[in-house]
């Protein structure tokens, strides 16, 4: 036990349990045993680059020779060998390693028996011609597709149990049989859905008689749009995704959840891993005008962000410039770790110690991003919409560049263009009707009057807010619009046309009804269609005033002193044979008397109202003014004209959607600016930003040699191209990290252990494979057939190795007590994420709507400074929101959920590829006392109908009770109702578990 | 505390906490002898760090400069273009009074007449610089030694380490000031990658329950104390047959221990929260009563102590809430700003001091006092000051502290540490040495790397140390 308090405690050690029993000594093989040993503590110090006294480690003959003071193993005597006595620091020996943790015990003893069996070594190492150091691992090596191992016919269904068995077999070791059918389609459904199975599923099952039972129930999960949501959620554990920024000011981000739904819908379509991997690194870039791809790089941004850093501090100061790398070494980080297992940010002080990656490769990764930041990109869902934007938007830069003098500006269609605007906007001005108003009403006591130019006139006290009611009768029907002027007046504050303080006012809502003369009791309400002003404040713009909010509003500020129009369109041209009249009502609600001060009425009949207020630059004016014009201004007409009918196109293109993604089309945000070239990223010695080496080009990794290490691109400045080199340096199919980590996240979802342990890092300081060529084989199949995701997950699913029970066996535990080599299943336990749904679905509240924006399952108010309060005690657990699958809740990183907490859901801030699974008494009183499962526990004995026991045991357990069961059970109901006993058996292992 | 919870707590875990199991899976309790110490024989085996969340102005209250009293109003160019939210005016002296107090003669103004009197118990790292100018990340440095988020906080490192005093309560506690969570929020008191059981439990002592779900909301009314008690019967059964009928995975038999662990933190809790057991006049010292958030900090100091007396490793004591004021980030007037702040700590940290030395708790708690960085020399908005990462102060006090002593020193402005320059992996590295930890050898591999709470770097400053 020592070893776990001393040196590399593995967060694995503190997680899993301690292993029951100690394995027996065995035999210590110079290639499996020592040189890893050697490769991962010493060779940084006595290997090819170094020999400190005279020593290296990283060949038999090195090893033989020994350093400059003699001999450092004595055969078969390990007390005396100095070997030992350094990794142990005894003897009067110098403690080695000198830097970092000592060699764990387990290390220590590996190397005291081969000490003991007199230390064998192989004639010559491979290593014994390496020149570089560290030597690059087994994962850099290619992929070559092992051939399949020879079985005997019986226990084995798939090339997968080839592989195990021949392991097994080689250890002395067999497989357990095949887990009962009950079991196996719990398993199957938590692997695949994150949902355990009903009884009535279960029971269903179990009664198929067919022989391929078991695969139909494969085939029907992975079909199901479940399993998108349950392997999206483990992508977002990697990615590791938050609606919020963290850091201090922890804002939320409105738009993180277009990529988890992306990552959902992909999963469910079976994208091509390839594509998948693609579309998250520069989906915006290679697969333009498809919107699911440019959402993908939401994965980008999925980490933290330092607004206060990024946004908030001094622009110049040099904390600015830490944060910016800061937040790319997250991105680097992410996507290195994510998609190729490699653990570069280690090379951002140094070169790496351990893997042969470069401090020049780890910044050439942080130039692949230097062009980007994490921000929110608008975008066109519909992709038809995105390209009549993209034709609009290009026309209009072309024609914005036009010079006026240009001749094509005086070809007939452009004058054309002039004439019908010029008409247009005649009509538009000189259609006003403005009759007397008449029924002047102030609900809040303002005192209206109308002057001579039948505008009104508000006066007296100033209300804090107020609606004004106002009637004007025409004698025309086919009223296209109202138009509300606001007017200057020497009375009003600034001379108005407000009469706030300032001068501002706000219009919250218009209303408008119609009826024939006289005959007010036909009113009818009139749908206004559009909006159009002459000036609108920021954030008050006049679409406010018909958004049927009263909290928003038109406003005028800071453009005070001066009159103001606004035009106010109707859906349909509205009136009556008999003339029109027409009530208006003008609500101002926002408070501090933001009230009209001079307003004047006006309708139309005009086809283009709206024409008459939108502005018109003074040359313009002039220009249509002139008679007659001059070429140059009949080319600046046909300009402008051409110019405000692209705007208006553009404008009248449907609102775009946003996603939060690493982009560099962003609006400004302070001086928070994007970057219109990469920004210079410069080899930092020692990581420091104070000290910049050489400027580093786009790149990634040298070690793998069959790939370019540094990219050669078309435009260099052109940040898109960067990442599209990273995505097609991760997916070339000579990358062998990609496949491997691929295969190996899949298979860690479905076993509970990675054939190598560490999913993120398939390097040195990784996890050894546990079966190094079945891994091989997954990869090689899986990148060459497709890289379907289903694919793999029948291979796997349908393996005699998956389908194992989960068996006790003291005899297999002592030679493998972890069960690296699969002689059983592993048990697992639900995760947080699937305890929460799993409640949900036991009382029958399991809301299955898909997608949208995430759910929070807190109350949240203003915090004091940027980041807002959650309060999850006031949140009510039985809101509509919180019937949702976890995988829809809100994740704010600096106020997690204390439920999901406690049931190990990650800090996502950091990525986790392995969950933790605690089981101590913090998660017991959760578990217990926690109120959404109290209170589900209530729901849970309010369906569980007549017989509540049966009914409660076979929601949460799914199945019937035992005749004991329901003894005990049953006088414990009657006793204290079913909701306690629906609270109980959500505590149960059996609930919690999986076998 | 309602009689009918009291009874709860009594009748419900109650019983079963009498079968209290040592064994615990996801956090192993150590040997008698490693609370000795890890590496090397401990010092101390308890902590108390109060944390002035904002960046104290060291020029205000321990850090006395005769240049800059010298050079009040004048503009010097030290080659500081830009601070972090402003630009540098000219040097400003501290409008508080600065007196030397003790044997010692350490020089403090009197926005601290209380803690003045203890200078000869305190041990000061006078040049503790950051690496940061920005709250977020320096406050990161400052709690986790890492700049960026999702690494285990001090508490959570000490925690695994060290493993439990006591099975009654959590190993480390957060109290939050009153006002509302630091900037970080909960990422200060996160377990980062270490197993979820060494988060802080934050603490509110105000609220119905100080730790969450310690037991069933009032709205569960089905959730009766004798329902408890017999629905804990029925899953001990049911658990304990789980468990028997599938051998060899200790994570079952776990489980069954955890709701009996449970038991006694419910049992325990309410009577380690509870003031009122102390005397009036040791409140009084602390200043319980006062009002507002001074008296809330006062009483989380009170509480402090009854949490370290009763087995909690790593007590966490925040002076001050996220945002541009009722902390110490004090931008805009230091004469208006700071004298309420530092009256918030100064008498209840005196008291707190006073306290462990009168319980004996002296000879194996250690308290640090600490922020995320210091304060510009210069002005910024006429008599604030800026955040300033060149330097600032930490001191620390009890279980091996070498009393009236200080290490390091800044420039002559105190605009950048100068001589024996501290960080936060200097200021972790002696507190993990008081406690028996080699904080090279306290290491957790993620991602690919062996992680410490002292990232590579950090030197014990055995200078301030017996």
């Amino acid at each position: 036990m020592t070893t776990r308090w001393t040196v590399g405690v593995l967060v694995a050690a503190a997680l899993a349990l301690p292993p029951g029993a100690a394995q027996p000594p065995a035999p210590a093989d110079f290639a499996r045993d020592v040189r890893p040993i050697f490769e991962s503590r010493c060779i940084s110090c006595h290997g090819a680059t170094r020999q400190r006294g005279g020593l290296r480690l990283d060949t038999p003959a090195g090893i033989r020779a020994g350093g400059s003071s003699g001999a450092i193993i004595v055969p078969g005597n390990p007390g005396t060998s100095p070997l030992i006595r350094h990794v142990t620091g005894t003897g009067g020996a110098a403690r080695m390693p000198a830097e970092g943790d000592p060699l764990t015990a387990a290390q220590i003893d590996t190397l005291r028996r081969w000490v003991e069996q007199k230390a064998p070594l192989p004639a010559a190492a491979p290593a014994e011609t390496a020149t570089k150091a560290p030597a690059p691992g087994w994962a850099f090596r290619p992929i070559v597709k092992p051939a399949v191992p020879a079985a005997p016919v019986g226990w084995v269904r798939n090339p997968i149990d080839h592989f195990v068995l021949a392991k097994l077999t080689a250890n002395g070791l067999k497989p357990s049989p095949e887990a009962d059918r009950r079991t196996l389609a719990r398993r199957v459904f938590v692997t695949l859905t994150g949902l355990p199975p009903t009884a009535d599923e279960l029971d269903a099952f179990v009664a198929d008689p067919a022989p391929d039972a078991y695969e139909k129930l494969i085939d029907r999960l992975l079909a199901s749009p479940r399993y998108g949501e349950r392997w999206a959620r483990h992508w977002l554990d990697v990615a590791h995704y938050a609606d919020s920024h963290g850091q201090d000011q922890d804002r939320f981000r409105p738009n993180a959840w277009p990529y988890r739904d992306y990552l959902i819908r992909e999963f469910n379509a079976d994208t091509p891993y390839a594509r998948f991997v693609r579309e998250q690194v520069a989906g915006d870039v290679l697969f333009p005008g498809n919107p699911d791809a440019l959402v993908a790089t939401g994965f980008l941004a999925a980490g933290p962000w330092d607004e206060s850093g990024l946004r908030d501090i001094n622009e110049n100061s040099l904390d600015r410039q830490v944060a910016r790398y800061l937040d790319r070494d997250d991105v680097v980080t992410s996507t290195m770790t994510t998609f190729a297992g490699l653990t570069v940010h280690c090379a951002r002080c140094h070169d790496h110690k351990f893997d042969p990656v470069t401090q020049a490769d780890y910044y050439a990764l942080q130039a692949v991003f230097a062009g980007i930041d994490k921000a929110e990109r608008a975008y066109d869902a519909d992709p038809a919409v995105g390209r009549r934007r993209a034709t609009l938007a290009a026309e209009l830069a072309l024609v914005r560049a036009t010079n006026a003098a240009d001749r094509a500006l005086l070809a007939p269609e452009r004058q054309a263009a002039v004439t019908a605007f010029e008409k247009t906007w005649r009509a538009a001005e000189g259609h006003w009707l403005v009759p007397e108003p008449q029924g002047l009403r102030a609900k809040q006591g303002s005192a209206l009057t109308v002057l001579p130019d039948r505008s009104v006139l508000s006066g007296g006290p100033t209300p804090e807010r107020d609606t004004y009611t106002a009637t004007v009768t025409v004698p025309q029907k086919g009223l296209t619009a109202l138009r509300v002027e606001v007017l200057c007046d020497d009375s009003l504050p600034h001379k108005g046309p407000g009469r706030c303080h300032n001068g501002n006012l706000h219009l919250s809502e218009v209303r408008v009804k119609v009826h024939p003369p006289g005959e007010s009791a036909k009113a009818e309400a009139v749908k206004l269609r559009a909006a159009t002003a002459d000036f609108d404040q920021t954030g008050w713009g006049v679409a406010r005033a018909i958004d049927g909010n009263a909290a928003t509003a038109w406003g005028i500020h800071p453009a005070v002193g001066t009159p103001h129009r606004a035009v106010f369109e109707f859906e349909k041209p509205v009136g009556f044979e008999a003339g029109t009249t027409i009530a208006v009502e003008l609500d101002q609600l926002h408070g501090g008397g933001h009230l009209i001060g001079r307003f004047r009425l006006a309708v139309t009949t005009a086809a283009a109202p709206g024409e008459a207020v939108r502005p018109i630059p003074t040359s313009i004016a002039a220009a249509l003014a002139a008679a007659p014009r001059t070429a140059g201004q009949s080319a600046e007409l046909a300009r402008w004209a051409w110019e405000r009918k692209l705007a208006a196109d553009l404008a009248a293109l449907p609102a775009q959607a946003k996603v939060y993604c690493g982009t560099n089309r962003f609006a400004s945000d302070g001086s928070f600016r994007p970057a219109p070239t990469p920004r210079p990223v410069h080899v930092l010695k020692r990581g420091e930003v104070t000290r910049p080496g050489d400027q580093a080009q786009p790149g990634a990794v040298e070690v793998i040699s069959t790939l370019p290490a540094r990219f050669a691109l078309a435009d260099p400045e052109d940040e898109g191209q960067r990442r599209a080199a990273l995505a097609d340096w991760l997916t070339d199919p000579r990358n062998p990290l990609t496949w491997r980590v691929a295969v190996n996240r899949v298979w860690h979802y479905h076993v509970g252990r990675g054939i190598v342990d560490t999913p993120n890092d398939l390097g040195a300081m990784g996890g050894v494979p546990s079966h190094p060529e079945l891994l091989d084989w997954l990869a090689a199949e899986f990148r060459d057939t497709g890289g379907s995701l289903k694919a793999l997950h029948r291979l796997i699913l349908t393996s005699a190795t998956y389908r194992q029970a989960v068996r006790a066996d003291s005899a297999a535990a002592t030679k493998d007590a972890d069960n690296r080599l699969l002689w059983r299943m592993n048990r697992a336990k639900l995760d947080a994420e699937t305890v929460r749904d799993a409640v949900l679905l036991a009382s029958g509240r399991l809301d299955l709507a898909m997608y949208g924006p995430p759910v929070p399952h807190f109350v949240s108010r203003p915090g004091i400074h940027v980041t807002p309060e959650a309060d999850y005690d006031a949140f009510d657990v039985d809101a509509p929101a919180a019937r949702r699958r976890s995988v829809y809740r809100f994740i704010f990183r600096t106020r997690p959920d204390p439920l999901l907490e406690a049931l190990d859901c990650p800090d996502a801030s950091q990525s986790a590829p392995v969950r933790g699974v605690s089981v101590g008494a913090p998660q017991a009183l959760v578990l217990w006392n926690n109120k959404f499962l109290l209170r589900h526990a209530e729901h849970l004995a309010a369906a569980a109908g007549a017989d509540p026991v049966r009914g409660v045991a076979r929601r949460v357990l799914a199945r019937d009770p035992t005749p004991a069961e329901a003894a005990a059970w049953g006088e414990y109901t009657r006793k204290h109702g079913a909701a306690n006993l629906a609270r109980v058996l959500l505590n149960s292992s059996e609930f919690l578990f999986v076998d | 505390m309602t009689p009918s919870r009291r009874a709860f707590l009594l009748s419900g875990f109650g019983q079963l906490a009498l079968a209290h199991l040592a064994a615990h899976a996801d956090e192993p309790r150590p040997g008698v002898a490693l609370n000795g110490g890890l590496h090397h024989p401990a010092k101390a085996r308890r902590v108390i760090q109060v944390f002035l969340n904002g960046g104290m102005s060291q020029l205000d209250t321990f850090d006395f400069k005769p240049e800059v009293e010298r050079r009040h109003g004048q503009t010097v160019d030290v080659g500081l273009k830009a601070t972090a939210t402003g630009t540098p005016g000219p040097v400003m002296k501290s409008p508080f009074k600065w007196k030397q107090h003790g044997r010692c003669g350490r020089w403090v103004t009197d926005v601290f007449p209380h803690l003045a009197a203890c200078v000869d118990d305190l041990a000061f790292m006078m040049a503790l610089a950051s690496r940061s100018n920005v709250h977020g990340p320096a406050s990161y440095l400052q709690t986790t030694g890492f700049l960026t988020p999702g690494f285990p906080a001090a508490g959570a490192w000490v925690g695994y380490a060290l493993g439990r005093l006591t099975d009654d309560l959590p190993t480390f506690v957060a109290l939050p000031d009153a006002r509302g969570l630091p900037y970080n929020g909960m990422g200060n008191f996160s377990a980062g990658f270490l197993p979820a059981v060494h988060q802080g439990t934050v603490v509110r002592p105000g609220g119905p329950t100080p730790i969450p779900d310690l037991a069933p909301p009032a709205s569960a009314r089905f959730a009766t104390p004798e329902a408890g008690t017999d629905g804990l019967a029925l899953l001990r059964d049911m658990n304990a047959r789980y468990a028997a009928e599938r051998p060899g995975d200790s994570r079952l038999s776990a489980r069954v221990e955890g709701y009996e662990l449970a038991a006694r933190m419910q049992l325990s809790a309410p009577e380690a929260f509870d003031l009122s057991r102390e005397t009036a006049r040791l409140r009084d010292r602390y200043g319980t009563d006062r009002p507002g958030a001074d008296g809330a900090f006062a009483r989380n100091c009170l509480l402090a102590r009854r949490l370290v007396e009763r087995g909690v490793r790593f007590v966490q004591v925040w002076s001050g809430a996220g945002g541009p004021t009722n902390n110490w980030d004090n931008h805009t007037s230091i004469p208006t700003e700071l004298p309420p702040i530092a009256r918030q700590v100064d008498q209840p940290v005196a008291a707190l001091l006073a306290d462990l030395k009168a319980r004996g708790l002296w000879a194996d708690t250690v308290v640090v006092f600490t922020t995320e960085f210091g304060r510009m020399p210069f002005t910024q908005s006429g008599v604030g000051r800026d955040h300033n990462g060149g330097t600032s102060v930490t001191w620390l006090a009890g279980a091996g502290v070498k009393g009236g002593t200080a290490h390091g020193a800044s420039d002559e402005f105190s605009y950048l540490a100068a001589e024996n320059c501290t960080t936060a992996h200097d200021l972790y590295a002696t507190l993990l040495h008081l406690l028996g930890i080699d904080h090279e050898r306290l290491t957790v591999r993620h991602n690919g790397i062996d992680r410490r709470l002292t990232d590579v770097h950090g030197h014990a400053v055995s200078a301030i140390l017996e």
